[in-house]
C-alpha cells in the first residue's frame, strides 16, 4: 500500500513537472499546445543518445536546454504570429508538430523501445517497513518537488515572475505597463519545453521510450491542467497529485475503471466549478 | 520645439468600425492638455490607437518626433508614456506593492520609486500586501497614478480619472496632479469634470465623433462654453 501512494507520488511528480509548462503557457498565450507530450518524448530521446556517450547527468542538462530552445522557436515561429487567430487553428498546428515530431522520433531512433540507464549515484534501494522502493523513484518525487518550489519561488519573488503573473492575469494590461510580453511568453515557453524536457529524461530510467510516450501523457497532463483550473500551479499541483494516486491506486482496486477515472473526474470538476479549483491564477 | 506627443490626421478602428476620422491635436513638453468630449466620441480610443487595441489606419502618431509604427500594447509605456487607462486597470491577482513594481517594467530612470510612491501617498504603503482591487475607488486611482509614475514617464495621460470619484478626493486629485505639473511632468488630461480640469490643464481640445472641432486654451473660455462640449 505504502509502495502504491510512492509510485503514485512518482507519476503525480511527473505530471506535475509537465503540467506546469503547460499551464504557464496556457496562462500567457492562452493556447493549448498538444505538442507538449512530443516534446517530453523529445527530450527523453535526446536524453537517451547523450547518455549513451556523457551519461546521466549531462544529458539531463544538455536536453533541457535543447528543448529551451526549441520551446522558443516554437513560441516565435509559431504561438506569436497565431495568437490573435481562432485558438482552434494552434490546437490544430500543435496536433499537427505531435505527429511530425513523433515521425522524426522513428525515423531516427526507430520503433524499438530503448531504455535509459538511471545514474549510478541514485541506483540503490532503501528499505522500508515490509518493503523496499528504488532510491531513484524518490529522486523523482523530489525532482517535482524541487520543480514546484522552483517555480513559485521564481513567481513570487523575481521581476520576471511578476511580469508573468501580471501577463497571465490579463495581457494587455500587463502591457501597456510596458511589459514585453512577447518576451515573458518566449521565456515561459522555453522554460516549459526545458521542464518537458527534463520530465522526459528522468522519466527515462523507468519507462521504456516509445514514440507512443508522448499521447500517454499529454492526455492526463491536460487534465491535471483543466481540472486545476487552467494557468494555476497550484492547482496542477494539487491536481497532479491526485491524479498520480488515482492512476496507481485505480490499478489495484478497480482496473477496469481506471483509465475512466480521470475523465470522470474533469468533468464533474468542470460541472461544479467551471474554472477548475484554483480558479484563473497563476 | 517638437511637441511630445502629436496625433496628425490618426485614423482608428476596431475591426471594422472606424472611430477616429482624422484626429489631430499636439501635447508640448512641460504642457497640461485637457480633451474634452461627450460618451462615446472616442476618447478612450485615442489612447488606445497608442496600443495598438485600436488599429491606426491612417494618419501619424510621433512621440518626441518619432512616428510610432505598428503599435503594440507596451510600446507607448517603453517610449516614455504613462497611461492610467479608465477604470484604473489594477491587477486583482498582485498585491498593492506588486502592482506598483508591474510600473517600473520599462526600468526608465527617474526621480520615481517606490519609496517617492508611498511619500506621495502613505495609504498605499500601509496597504502595499493588500490585494490590489481590494482598496477603495479613491485609493485606486491613487495607486493606478502611483503606477504610473513608477514608470518615470515623459508624458502621463490620464483617462477620466475622476470618474466614480467622490468629490473631494477629486479635489485630492487636482492637488497632486498640479504639484506633478510643477515639477515639469507633461499632462494630457481626457475628462468630463470639469472642475477638474480647470484647475488641471492650460488648453484644450473638442472631440467629437472622432474628430477635434474646437481648440483654446481653458483660462479665456468661460464654464458655460466648455460646458457645451460635454453636456448632453
Ligand atoms: N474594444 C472595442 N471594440 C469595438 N468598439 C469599441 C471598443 N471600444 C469602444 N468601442 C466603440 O467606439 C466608440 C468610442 O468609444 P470610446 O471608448 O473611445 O469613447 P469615450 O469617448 O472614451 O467614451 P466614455 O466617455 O464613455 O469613456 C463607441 O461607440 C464604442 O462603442
Ligand atoms: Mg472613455
Amino acid at each position: 500500500m505504502l509502495i502504491q501512494c510512492l509510485n503514485g507520488l512518482v507519476y503525480g511528480a511527473l505530471l506535475f513537472s509537465l503540467a506546469s509548462g503547460l499551464a504557464l503557457m496556457f496562462g500567457l498565450r492562452r493556447i493549448v499546445n498538444f505538442s507538449h507530450g512530443a516534446l517530453y518524448m523529445l527530450g527523453a530521446y535526446l536524453g537517451y543518445s547523450i547518455a549513451t556517450k556523457l551519461g546521466f547527468w549531462p544529458a539531463l542538462v544538455l536536453s533541457a536546454l535543447a528543448l529551451a530552445g526549441l520551446g522558443a522557436l516554437l513560441d516565435a515561429a509559431v504561438f506569436r504570429p497565431l495568437q490573435d487567430r481562432d485558438p482552434l487553428i494552434i490546437l490544430l498546428v500543435t496536433f499537427g508538430l505531435a505527429l511530425i515530431a513523433e515521425d522524426v522520433v522513428q525515423t531516427i531512433w526507430g520503433n524499438d523501445t530503448h531504455s535509459l540507464a538511471m545514474p549510478a549515484l541514485l541506483a540503490g534501494i532503501v528499505e522500508l517497513p515490509g518493503s523496499s522502493f528504488p532510491v531513484y523513484r524518490i529522486a523523482i518525487i523530489a525532482f517535482g518537488l524541487l520543480v514546484a518550489g522552483g517555480l513559485s519561488l521564481w513567481l513570487k519573488f523575481s521581476r520576471v515572475g511578476l511580469f508573468v503573473r501580471a501577463a497571465s492575469f490579463n495581457p494587455t494590461l500587463a502591457a501597456i505597463q510596458g511589459v514585453d510580453t512577447d518576451r515573458v511568453s518566449l521565456m515561459v515557453v522555453a522554460v516549459g519545453a526545458a521542464l518537458a524536457g527534463a520530465s522526459g529524461v528522468v522519466a527515462a530510467p523507468i519507462l521504456s521510450l516509445a514514440p507512443s510516450m508522448a499521447a500517454d501523457i499529454l492526455v492526463d497532463s491536460f487534465i491535471v491542467v483543466v481540472v486545476g483550473g487552467l494557468g494555476s500551479l497550484t492547482g496542477a499541483f494539487i491536481t497532479a497529485l491526485i491524479l498520480g494516486q488515482i492512476n496507481v491506486l485505480g490499478i489495484v482496486f478497480a482496473p477496469e475503471f481506471t483509465a475512466l477515472l480521470p475523465f470522470v473526474i474533469m468533468v464533474g470538476v468542470l460541472i461544479w466549478k467551471p474554472t477548475g479549483l484554483a480558479g484563473n491564477r497563476v | 520645439m517638437t511637441p511630445l506627443l502629436h496625433y496628425d490626421a490618426v485614423e482608428a478602428c476596431y475591426g471594422h468600425a472606424q472611430i477616429l476620422h482624422g484626429t489631430s491635436f499636439s501635447v508640448d513638453k512641460g504642457a497640461s492638455v485637457a480633451i474634452l468630449g461627450r460618451n462615446g466620441v472616442g476618447k478612450t480610443t485615442v489612447v488606445n490607437t497608442l496600443f495598438g487595441i485600436a488599429r491606426l489606419t491612417g494618419g501619424t502618431i510621433r512621440l518626441a518626433g518619432k512616428p510610432l509604427t505598428r503599435p503594440r500594447p507596451y510600446s507607448a509605456a517603453r517610449a516614455g508614456v504613462s497611461v492610467v487607462i479608465q477604470g484604473r486597470g489594477i491587477l486583482q491577482n498582485l498585491t498593492v506593492r506588486e502592482n506598483l513594481l508591474l510600473g517600473a517594467a520599462t526600468r526608465r530612470r527617474g526621480p520615481w520609486n517606490l519609496q517617492r510612491v508611498y511619500e506621495l501617498y502613505p495609504v498605499l504603503q500601509e496597504r502595499a500586501d493588500a490585494p490590489g482591487t481590494a482598496l477603495s475607488g479613491g485609493q485606486q486611482q491613487m495607486l493606478a497614478l502611483g503606477r504610473g509614475l513608477m514608470a518615470n514617464p515623459d508624458l502621463l495621460v490620464l483617462d477620466e480619472p475622476s470618474e466614480g470619484l467622490a468629490p473631494v478626493i477629486v479635489d485630492e486629485l487636482a492637488v497632486v496632479l498640479n504639484r506633478l505639473r510643477a515639477e515639469g511632468t507633461t499632462i494630457l488630461l481626457i475628462e468630463q469634470n470639469l472642475s477638474l480640469v480647470e484647475r488641471v490643464a492650460e488648453d484644450f481640445f473638442v472631440l467629437s465623433k472622432g474628430r477635434i472641432v474646437d481648440q483654446g486654451k481653458i483660462a479665456a473660455t468661460g464654464r458655460a462654453e466648455l460646458q457645451k462640449h460635454i453636456a448632453i
